[in-house]
């Protein structure tokens, strides 16, 4: 089938700022709904996403960077879901994706972040790249 | 782990934290393990919260992880070198999750967005007729004491959950008029709850003493007036009524428990 070698993407730019990220999540809301996912795995590829444009929202509020866009990137092929969360505003300072160094008295937020997003879906990967960072999830239906 | 220096106060509840798992790890000491319960009640709020947004009271979201929290404290080996934090999140989270799975049958997601988008149509109505044109989301958001994301989802997803109609009519074979859904709904049976209170009530009736006992049988089951139990129990009458009184009152004490 067609539908099953060619993926269907949706793709979103947002301004990197707190009061959009709802929208995010919305866009998520409409595109994993199409599939058959359950209830609650909507809700976490939601959370998951979420959780990736707050952190960008972060690091932007920090760098002074808010003017700058997040790219949302969904793709569905099959029963397998992909979210991109592309933002132009810096790296993570402590590597998101080692959240292994996080203290846990004064609750790194960004590093249980990335643990949780790691939990919520199947595959999760940081990647840095020249101006910002993109994190890739993938949750399979069924 | 043990050797990161860190300054001021948070150097002494980080050791603190470490030395008390060293100490629950080798005495296994309950009051140990309330102290990093009540420590990293914070780990848990933060956890919580991230899942506040799907119709479970944030309380009971923290109950549930909690006891993911307790889990993690007696699993986690402070030998290991892994972050406490590191080490509970995922069965903090795992609980939580399992707490939502186990919740779905009771349909109680789809109902508050079904109850929102109720909310959010008839708001929506109200709005226009007042304002005179549609009014937009913010608007309807704000009458319903929901986010602008919340109503969104809920006008969307809302009507994908169809309501029906009590009155509708469901057909079955081989009969002449078609009951209505109503008649089919069913309605808290009161014999059962009558079935409990008996249960309470033998087990507070053992608690009585064997003359007791007997008056309330006599009076309450074999429907038997106070002068023939005081026959049957060779007593005055007036002996009958103040223990049936006593015994009477220390029934209600104990089933009021």
């Amino acid at each position: 089938m067609a539908s099953e070698s060619t993926p269907s993407v949706v793709e979103l730019k947002l301004p990197c700022k707190p009061e959009f990220v709802g929208v995010a999540r919305l866009t998520v809301l409409g595109i994993a709904g199409r599939m058959s996912f359950s209830y609650d795995e909507v809700e976490d590829v939601r959370l998951a996403v979420g959780e990736a444009c707050t952190t960008a929202v972060e690091r932007a509020v920090k760098a002074n960077k808010t003017d700058t866009d997040i790219s949302i990137i969904g793709s569905i092929l099959g029963n397998k879901l992909t979210i991109e969360v592309r933002d132009q505003a810096g790296h993570p300072i402590d590597a998101a994706d080692k959240p292994q160094t996080t203290e846990v008295e004064e609750l790194d937020e960004q590093g249980l972040g990335a643990l949780l997003m790691e939990l919520l879906v199947d595959e999760f990967n940081v990647e840095s790249y020249e101006d910002g960072t993109i994190v890739r999830m993938v949750k399979y239906a069924e | 782990m043990a050797t990161r220096k860190r300054s001021g106060a948070s150097t002494w509840v980080h050791e603190d934290a470490e030395s008390l798992f060293a100490r629950y790890a080798e005495t296994k000491d309950k009051k140990i393990r309330d102290r990093l319960v009540v420590m990293h009640q914070n780990l848990v709020r933060f956890l919580a919260g991230k899942f506040m947004n799907r119709g479970e009271p944030i309380e009971d979201l923290v109950q549930v992880g909690t006891i993911g929290l307790i889990n993690a404290i007696d699993r986690f080996d402070p030998e290991r070198g892994t972050k406490f934090s590191t080490y509970a999140t995922p069965t903090i989270v795992g609980e939580i999750r399992r707490h939502f799975r186990d919740k779905a049958w009771s349909l109680k997601v789809p109902r508050r967005l079904q109850e929102l988008n109720l909310a959010s149509n008839k708001a929506a109505e109200n709005l226009s007729q007042k304002l005179g044109r549609a009014p937009t989301i913010q608007e309807i958001a704000q009458a319903v004491d929901a986010t602008e994301e919340e109503t969104l989802e809920a006008i969307e997803l809302g009507n994908a959950y169809e309501t029906v109609s009590l009155d509708t009519k469901l057909a079955y074979e081989g009969e002449s008029a078609p009951l209505s859904l109503a008649e089919f709904v069913g309605e808290s049976d009161g014999s059962l709850e009558n079935l409990e209170k008996y249960g309470d009530l033998s087990q507070a009736m053992d608690c009585l003493d064997q003359r007791e006992r007997s008056i309330i049988y006599l009076r309450f089951f074999k429907d038997m007036s106070q002068t023939e139990v005081a026959k049957k129990l060779n007593i005055s009458q007036m002996h009958v009524s103040r223990l049936q009184q006593k015994a009477l009152k220390r029934l209600k004490d104990l089933l009021s428990d």
